[in-house]
């Protein structure tokens, strides 16, 4: 299969298998190994398909499909390779943490079969906007994530989690809208100004002829991007469906939602970024994504110190971790970026390590209070001492991989000339780190309270979180060189797309032409 | 002799691992095993180098592209301070095979892996602070060293000890800021992260790079205003805080300051008068904190941050020009790591065997537990610097660079007076308390002393021995 038949096919993977696990629930006494074969059969293609895809982009700038609906650059691929890889491992841990749910009751195998159901839904949602090349069509993966996780935030279907649910989709479409218009915006100047008139929804076209975009209209539609996308991404002040969603979602679904779904948000600011930069300069957009990633961090930082609910916490560091990676691209230069994608990565590993963990700790002691919550290490002592690791990592101790991503971004911030907000981005970190040592004094130490059962949680729970954490510790003392090498690509294409004149000619090597020959809304 | 110096760093690293995955019952003698064996290791490259004529070499050991992020450096400077913390280290965790057991009269409890496993971990950070060649290893391992002092600081598990050890990571860790700002700094001016690079730094870039070592190096060494953590930290168990308190962790502050020294060449003086008047300071400050206290660890804890405020003073003399003054400040940072040590685990020898550390109700030390008795008194002599213990001769250097460089710089000679007026005064100070605990007619709780394991007599007769040779040592081995 050539790569570009296997990027739609690896969208039709969790498509079918959704299909697969909704139908599944008449299977009747197999329903239950049925549906969990189809979940893991579907995991394990997404996990070496992305691969392969993202190892063929360490060759080639571009893979195209469907006429140029689709496409992966560079850029495109740390994400995508995100979605396969921490999906996977979410997908793994969701088995795992599924089943106790369903041996004590607190699911049906028919539900169990609408969350394999939903949950490939999701991914398939998640793929289709980090692949859509048609600006609409980003906009309508953004609002398909939405749909998707929506069933999955309230899925238990307390009062609590419907709230939440209903919150999440109030506030997330309104957000998104927003992003509408800026699409729009950019859209209809690119119909009146684009040689070809069906570019127009094409992202490489647009970027491809972006100087002859309406600087002020650009503007305007970055804004009404960053603000629209930025909902989704959660960035302050537009963060406020994200802790609830986060904290009453199925711990799996709420490591999908903070390691991966909010990427894919930041992905198509991103790539809108792009266009800014190249069509009114560089400064606009990076000084939009300074003042809201530094707000973020700042707001989020203290809101994690008066956390009393672990999974709560852990959504507020979900909005810091996103402003740090907004705050990065803000700073630009080569480090910059290059900082920000690595920090994605490194975020998406360690969050999706603490949101399982945060799932042991609820399949335990059956909430995620602070109060209720004491002696982890002595309760569960694999699932103490990786939560002790993951939370040291997420406050930027080394040798885990977020340090290295801080460290870049204070270089990064220092080489732009920004020494008094990288000053204050330090110490709003360290009040980060106080709020995750808190956590950590508050629960892992101490005596266990006496009506909780010894012993570990099972090795599907545990053996998703073992993988993530060597990953955090390979990526913090030395990434893997393949991964280092796209990470490089992404940020050269990053950085030469949004640049005014270099990006004029095709880079050698690439398989398809950026510019898409024929969309179907030129016929 | 590279691939040594990596196995003294990686070997209590693995160490740690394997004694975290250890049942309880074994995992002390895993660490032990690892510790001696990383001990080893140090003492065959001290005499591997000194053999092969201690010719100072460097080498790349991690790179990004053409940048080198980690390197490992051996000369005369490193090699001495990571004899000084392994070995330590080494005797601490012996020590604490026999202190963290049901057998303790004050803190009966049975060591956990998880104690022995960050007692490792901060063994091969620190070893890897002082053998890194550049800014980042050394924010790298700084910041380890912070998270394992958190997790032996509040390893009692009890709310004062996990506070405690959330304000020492958190104030180090706010400390750190000026270690990334300083690594960032010299990266973006020179390209590399390697010290190397501070001496083509220019003046300005110099002085900001040094002010974000020395904030680092301030809040490591609990100097002020970054000085809280130390006292409040004396909840660990006795033989951690020997460690961190004496051998390693407030170590790293004036290593730090001193190994960016030792690679920048001349400085700018305003580095010097911030640090010789900070330290001034501190000093005057730590020795007013040892009057009202009673408990032998929060005075040693305060002993501590005069007696690095002693150091902190030499090396900023160096700046203006003094080899001596440098010299001495190495040496006392080696020499008070064993009179520290050996202080702190007398400490905790008393509440092992007489249930408690307060010094009004410990009387007649020499006559019922003259091991603990001659311990008190030679670990006092040597902290206040009574020849022929080690004190005194690194602080003699001290004071004479001090004197010599005031006939240039007449400002300094108030500081240098004050200091010497302070040493005096804690010398009479530590007299008193000697006068009050060693000799005389046994309190009630010396009397029902229970006598002291054999682990913790080794160690203990050990560091005597260092303490009378260690100066001979540095001054041999500085030249």
């Amino acid at each position: 299969m050539t790569s570009m038949e296997l990027l739609p096919a690896l969208l039709l993977v969790p498509l079918v298998a959704a299909a697969l696990a909704f139908a599944s629930r008449w299977a009747g006494a197999a329903a239950k190994p049925l549906v969990t074969l189809i979940h893991a059969v579907s995991m394990t293609v997404l996990l070496l398909g992305t691969l392969r895809l993202a190892g063929e982009l360490l060759q080639v700038d571009q893979i195209a499909a469907l006429h140029g609906w689709m496409q992966v650059d560079s850029l495109g691929a740390v994400f995508l390779g995100l979605v396969g890889v921490v999906g996977f491992l979410i997908g793994v841990y969701a088995i795992g943490y599924m089943n106790y749910e369903l041996a004590h009751g607190a699911i049906d195998v028919g539900r169990l079969c609408n969350f394999y159901g939903i949950f490939n839904l999701f991914v398939f949602t998640m793929l289709l906007a980090v692949t859509a090349n048609n600006v609409i069509m980003m906009w309508v993966a953004v609002e398909a994530t939405t749909l998707g996780s929506a069933f999955l935030v309230g899925f238990y279907g307390k009062r609590s989690s419907l709230e939440a649910a209903w919150k999440y989709v109030v506030i997330c479409p309104v957000g998104v809208a927003f992003g509408l218009y800026g699409v729009v915006l950019v859209y209809s100047n690119g119909v009146a100004v684009l040689p070809v008139v069906g570019d127009a929804s094409s992202w490489t076209a647009l970027l491809f002829n972006a100087q002859l975009l309406d600087p002020t209209l650009v503007k305007l539609a970055f804004v009404f991007v960053l603000i629209g996308f930025g909902t989704k991404a959660g960035l302050f002040p537009m963060h406020a469906w994200l802790p609830d969603a986060h904290s009453e979602a199925p711990s799996p679904i709420s490591a999908l939602l903070s390691a991966v779904l909010l990427n894919c948000a930041m992905l198509i600011v991103l790539r809108f970024g792009m266009i800014a930069a190249k069509a009114v300069g560089p400064s606009f957009p990076q000084t939009l994504l300074l003042i809201f990633g530094l707000l973020s961090v700042g707001v989020a930082a203290f809101f994690i110190v008066v956390q009393r609910d672990i999974k709560r916490l852990l959504a507020y560091s979900s909005v810091e971790n996103m402003g740090l990676i907004a705050f990065a691209f803000g700073l630009g230069g080569p480090l910059g970026i290059l900082a920000g994608l690595l920090h994605t990565i490194n975020h998406s590993l360690v969050k999706a390590l603490m949101f399982c963990g945060s799932g042991n700790i609820l399949i335990k002691y059956g909430t995620p209070a602070m109060d209720s919550v004491k002696g982890i290490l002595k309760v569960a002592p694999i699932t103490g001492a990786l939560f002790i690791a993951g939370a040291l990592a997420l406050g930027g101790v080394p040798p885990f991989n977020i340090f290295v991503s801080e460290f870049m971004v204070v270089t990064a911030g220092l080489a732009a000339g920004h020494p008094w907000l990288i000053g204050l981005c330090l110490l709003l970190l360290t009040v980060v780190l106080a709020g995750l040592v808190r956590m950590l004094a508050a629960t892992v130490f101490g005596a266990a309270p006496d009506n909780v059962p010894r012993g570990d949680t099972g090795a599907l729970t545990l053996l998703p979180m073992g993988v993530l954490l060597v990953a955090m510790l390979v990526m913090g003392i030395r990434a893997p060189a393949p991964v280092g090498q796209l990470l490089a690509r992404a940020a050269a294409q990053v950085q030469t797309g949004s640049q005014p004149q270099i990006a004029q000619a095709p880079a050698p090597g690439t398989a398809v032409a950026p510019t898409p020959d024929a969309t179907p809304a030129a016929r | 002799m590279e691939n040594l110096a990596l196995t003294i760093i990686l070997l209590p690293f693995l160490g740690a691992l394997v004694t975290a995955l250890s049942p309880q019952r074994v995992a002390k003698w895993v660490a032990t095993v690892f510790s001696a064996l990383a001990a080893a290791a140090v003492i065959a490259l001290a005499i591997g180098f000194d053999q092969a004529g201690k010719l100072a070499r460097e080498v790349d050991l991690l790179s990004f592209g053409q940048t080198a992020l980690m390197g490992l450096t051996i000369d005369r400077l490193s090699v001495l301070v990571c004899v000084a913390v392994v070995v330590l280290g080494f005797l601490v965790v012996a020590y604490s095979t026999a202190y963290l057991t049901d057998g303790n009269r004050e803190h009966p409890h049975d060591g956990r892996p998880r104690y022995y496993a960050f007692l490792l971990l901060f063994i091969g950070a620190m070893a890897g602070l002082v053998l890194s060649s550049t800014l980042v290893g050394q924010l790298v391992f700084f910041e380890i060293t912070g998270a394992c002092s958190w997790g032996l600081i509040g390893y009692y598990e009890k709310p004062k000890a996990l506070k405690s050890a959330i304000k020492a990571l958190i104030i180090t860790h706010i400390a750190a800021i000026g270690l990334y700002f300083a690594a960032a700094w010299l990266f973006v001016d020179t390209g590399s992260f390697a010290l190397t690079g501070l001496a083509h730094l220019n003046d300005g870039a110099k002085v900001a790079v040094f002010l974000g070592i020395l904030i680092a190096a301030w809040g490591k060494s609990a100097q002020l205003p970054l000085h809280a953590w130390l006292p409040d930290a004396m909840e660990a168990p006795t033989p951690v805080s020997a460690y961190l308190h004496a051998a390693s962790m407030v170590k790293v502050g004036v290593y730090l300051f001193a190994r960016a020294l030792y690679s920048a060449g001349a400085v700018p003086e305003v580095i010097g008068w911030v640090g010789v008047t900070m330290a001034v300071v501190t000093m005057v400050y730590g020795f007013l904190m040892y009057l009202p206290q009673r408990d032998m660890k929060r005075l040693l804890a305060y002993s501590t941050i005069s007696q690095l405020s002693l150091i902190f003073m030499a090396l900023s003399l160096s700046v203006f020009g003094s080899e001596l003054a440098f010299k001495g400040a190495v040496a006392h940072i080696f020499n008070h790591a064993f009179a520290k040590s050996l202080f702190f685990l007398v400490a905790g020898a008393l509440s092992y065997s007489c249930g408690t550390r307060m010094l009004p109700s410990l009387r007649g030390l020499l006559k019922h537990t003259p091991l603990l008795g001659i311990s008190f008194c030679v670990a006092a002599l040597s902290i206040t610097g009574v020849p022929p213990f080690n004190g005194f001769f690194s602080k003699f250097p001290i004071f004479t660079a001090g004197f010599q460089l005031s006939a240039a710089h007449l400002l300094l000679l108030p500081l240098v007076v004050i200091a010497l007026i302070e040493s005096v005064a804690s010398f009479a100070w530590f007299l008193r308390w000697f006068g009050d605990t060693t000799p005389g007619e046994a309190s009630e709780a010396v009397a029902k002393a229970q006598p002291v394991p054999p682990a913790i007599c080794f160690v203990l007769v050990t560091l005597i021995v260092m303490c009378v040779a260690s100066s001979f040592i540095a001054a041999s081995w500085l030249g």
